[in-house]
């Protein structure tokens, strides 16, 4: 106790301050109007107080407090200087010097009941001067009993923020408040709000434009949590509401539990709901990726020893570890609702720096997809929604003038299909104007002079490098920048863009995105020494190839699908295998984007689960194939990219047309 | 980088109870005994955030934080301000001077401590 | 603050160095939005950031919202610890593609 130098810090400071207050007590018998005098003499006290009050020494902090409350009036001129005071004043002083005495000889005050009568005896004086200007001694906060009582249950709340614009500079910083909150509980869900964000050259950057809305769970009570906020509380919108304790019941899952898991309420977010870092959903996929694997190979064991109980007991895991192979995979899935009201904001700006009314449709926001694919899907989203805006809408006199409603729609939408979401946007404006997109194409170098093309194929030039339609290049978005790159953006998610658009009418653009980018259904086949797996989804049938069929497609590149044209691909070719025509080959027709396509192959091997590795350096650029795989007795095969085969096929072809 | 924490009192007991908590706490202190020091030693330094008495001889805090709220390095660093339940009045002129944080003495180290962790970056 | 920039060929290059703050946002905001200006696809180095507030984020989101609105590509490279944390806590490492 006595080595303790806070406290012998305290006693020396302290006896200081005494002899500051006797000094200028002593001073006041003279001046007693002095008011320099009185505030000395209130400070000293003042500071005595403070100290004892933070190292803890209760008798003095209560003692002096009750001196200070009076020096307080006398500083107010509410109490006079007397002679009786400035005596009663010194022999407080004498009083707090006998307690830091008492404190330096390391003696417990309680048990000195000399200091104690004499403590109580000046403190009922000092009260008579307080009593008598009719205020009682303000009653000390007990910090204790602020405290509520009682074991209060983990509770969530909602926590809804919206910060006032000087706070920053105020030097107070949402970031800090937010990561002490996190100290009282768990924040289980946290949406910043940044539409209150101006344009940029309104943007003040030392302003906060900030809200938050966050999801709380803890046990601390609504007042710790108030009190968080206590320094901001006059400058900020702060609401604290409690949740429902528990989840609304799941719907149970039953036959129609794979479709009903794709879509959800928007909005219901919080209760019963808990954060995860996605690197342990990554680990879990990742494993389950390899219960695939390893369940692929028992059936194939299974299968080759041909007992039936073994069979049957390897098929009933097999159902089972398809289903905790989607189960895990919707965990990842999230709505794209989010992602999709992001750009109402864009769109409301782009109408008002244009003066073009635009209006945004937004549909399918409960759709599902893959977290990853969500996350990179925005900028290739903003490329064609701005381009709608700036190309598509006309401007509002040229509207009127064609009879059309003065304000234009830009409609996002998205739905699921076959093994894939499809996520549209589309405009009622001008639509694509085919005669132009060829003669800049031409102009470009990109297509050669007269050269026949059909319509689609006409619209996708604008996916060509470095193609614009702009009449004019305006400041919003440039010149066309940016539809090439919307194309590889969605294709390195192993999606398909294509655009469809009626002159006059409008325009929709379509991107087709795989629903999960970590485990496919496939179909394998063999082509020379090799195995590729197909998308199962995209498959349409398989042929076997007669002679005569051989014969006669080699000779006109293309094959005869029961009377329809039907442009294939050799593997064998494609991926530089030794030929192999005069043995067995197969004809596997892939549908894909309203078209067929058909690819020959040695060997049908059937459907298979595979997981999708990346793909090493080695084959990362080469063309037709997306990924890899390893099958379950280690061989590795590689996934076909059917969307990259089809497009080289198209620019073999030329004017070669979809039947 | 450790932050750094200016501790203005004129009570040595009080720095250094606030400066012992903060330390464990990880922050780097700097203590002054009233405005006029704090101004001197402040100089050429960063300061995450400046706790400082209202009520001190020489430069009190309320003309500290004005001249503090003038200096482009120092206009942005939150200030608690320390006072007593009976400065009310003081505490208000505080707020409109820019100090928009205050922690009542007496207080317990933690309560600093909680004070100085809603202000200071983590 | 330092702000080092590259332009080559449409794409620009930013790096920026110490603190991104309310102490610096004002410059901050100038440098982006002119960067951004001048180019058709916008890199932004943030390894050398070793500080980052709620003014110097809501820079880098209005950069980023400018770029979405232009129709530029626009990423964030390297980012510390210090910028990741932000990032995290306020829920917008998708916002920005991290």
């Amino acid at each position: 106790m006595e080595t303790d130098p806070v406290l012998q810090t305290f006693i020396i400071e302290s006896t200081e301050k005494v002899q500051e207050m006797e000094s200028a007590l002593l001073q006041l018998e003279t001046s007693p109007d002095d008011e320099d005098t009185v505030n000395a003499l209130f400070r000293a006290a003042h500071t005595i107080k403070g100290s004892a009050g933070v190292v803890g020494i209760d008798n003095i902090e209560k003692f002096t407090h009750t001196v200070e409350n009076v020096l307080e009036k006398v500083r107010l001129g509410e109490i006079r200087v007397s002679e009786d005071l400035i005596g009663l004043l010194l022999r407080c002083c004498d009083h707090i010097g006998h307690l830091l005495k008492s404190l330096n000889a390391g003696k417990d005050p309680e048990e000195n009941p000399e200091l104690q009568t004499e403590g109580q005896a000046m403190a009922g004086e000092l009260s008579a001067y307080l009593a008598v200007e009719g205020q009682g001694v303000s009653p000390e906060p007990d910090k204790e009993t602020t405290e509520q009582g009682g074991t209060p249950e983990a509770l969530t709340w909602r926590i809804s923020l919206r910060f006032g614009r000087d706070v920053l500079r105020d030097g107070m910083d949402p970031i800090s408040f937010i990561s002490y909150l996190s100290k009282l509980g768990e924040i289980t869900g946290l949406t910043t709000l940044t539409d209150a964000v101006p344009p940029a050259r309104e943007m003040d950057p030392e302003s906060c434009y900030l809200g938050f809305e966050i999801d709380f769970r803890s046990d601390a009570g609504r007042q710790a949590i108030e009190d968080v906020f206590e320094f901001v509380r006059e400058d900020c919108e702060i609401n604290i509401t409690p949740l429902p304790a528990t989840a609304p019941p799941r719907k149970t899952a039953g036959a129609e539990a794979g479709k009903q898991a794709q879509t959800r309420e928007p909005g219901a977010k919080g209760a019963g709901t808990i954060r995860v870092d996605t690197d342990k959903l990554d680990q879990l996929i990742n494993m389950v990726g390899e219960l695939v694997i390893a369940n692929a190979n028992i059936n194939q064991q299974a299968r080759r020893i041909g007992d039936n109980s073994l069979l049957e007991s390897a098929f009933a895991l097999s159902r089972l570890v398809e289903d905790i192979r989607d189960r895990a995979m919707r965990v990842r899935m999230v709505p794209i609702g989010e992602t999709f009201n992001r750009f109402r904001r864009t769109v409301r700006d782009f109408s008002r720096s244009t003066g073009k009314d635009i209006r945004l449709l937004i549909s399918g926001s409960e759709t599902e997809l893959d977290k990853g694919v969500i996350e990179k899907i925005g900028d290739p989203l903003m490329h064609l929604i701005r381009n709608s805006a700036d190309h598509g809408i006309e401007e509002r006199d040229v509207r009127l003038a064609l009879n059309k409603p003065e304000n234009g729609v830009i409609h996002l939408n998205a739905y699921q299909e076959t093994g894939s979401i499809v996520i549209e946007i589309s405009d009622d404006g001008s639509g694509l104007n085919r005669e132009k997109i060829v003669k800049k194409a031409v102009e470009r170098g990109i297509i050669s002079p007269g050269k026949e093309l059909s319509e689609r194929e006409i619209n996708n030039l604008i996916f060509e490098p470095g193609f614009s339609t702009a009449q004019k290049v305006t400041n919003v978005s440039g010149r066309g920048v940016g539809m090439d790159v919307v194309k590889r953006n969605i294709e390195a998610l192993r999606g398909s863009v294509e655009v469809e658009s009626r002159e006059g009418r409008g325009t929709t653009v379509r991107i087709r995105l795989p629903l999960t980018m970590a485990i496919i259904d496939g179909f394998m086949v063999k082509a020379g020494a090799s195995f590729y797996i197909i998308p199962l989804d995209m498959l349409d049938e398989c042929l076997e190839m007669s002679d005569t069929d051989k014969q006669l497609s080699f000779k006109r590149n293309y094959f005869s699908l029961r009377g329809k044209v039907l442009p294939f691909l050799r593997l064998r070719d494609i991926f530089n295998e030794p030929d192999g025509r005069n043995r067995r080959e197969h004809m596997v027709v892939i549908r894909y984007a309203g078209g067929k396509t058909g690819l020959v192959v040695d060997e049908l091997h059937g459907e298979v689960q595979v997981v999708i590795k990346s793909l090493g350096r080695v084959y990362r650029d080469v063309n037709g194939i997306s990924g890899a795989t390893i099958l379950g007795d280690g061989t590795v095969a590689l996934i076909l990219d059917v969307p990259g085969l089809v497009r080289n096929l198209e620019k073999a072809a030329g004017a070669l047309s979809y039947p | 980088m450790a932050r750094t924490i200016m501790i203005i009192d004129d009570s040595a007991s009080i720095r250094m109870v606030v400066s012992i908590a903060l330390k464990k706490a990880g922050y780097e202190v700097i203590e002054a005994v009233d405005g006029g020091d704090a101004l001197e030693k402040i100089k050429g330094r960063k300061i995450n955030l400046i706790i400082c008495d209202v009520n001190m001889p020489n430069m009190d805090g309320i003309s500290f934080l004005k001249m503090i709220k003038q200096d482009p390095d120092y206009k942005f660093t939150p200030v608690i301000m320390l006072t007593t339940e009976s400065q009310e009045a003081k505490k208000q002129e505080g707020r409109a001077a820019g100090a928009k944080a205050w922690v009542v003495k007496p207080f317990k180290p933690e309560q600093m401590l909680a004070a100085v962790e809603k202000l200071v970056l983590p | 603050m330092n702000i080092n920039a590259q332009n080559n060929n449409g794409l620009c290059r930013l790096k920026i160095e110490d603190e991104m703050t309310i102490s610096t946002a004002a410059g901050l905001k100038k440098a982006l939005l002119d960067n951004l200006a001048g180019c058709r696809e916008l890199e932004i180095d943030l390894s050398h950031v070793n500080e980052m507030d709620t003014a110097g984020f809501q820079v880098l989101y209005l950069a980023r919202r400018e770029a979405d609105i232009s129709g530029k590509a626009f990423r964030i490279v390297s980012p510390g610890p210090k910028i990741l944390s932000v990032l995290q806590l306020y829920n917008m490492k998708g916002f920005f593609g991290i």
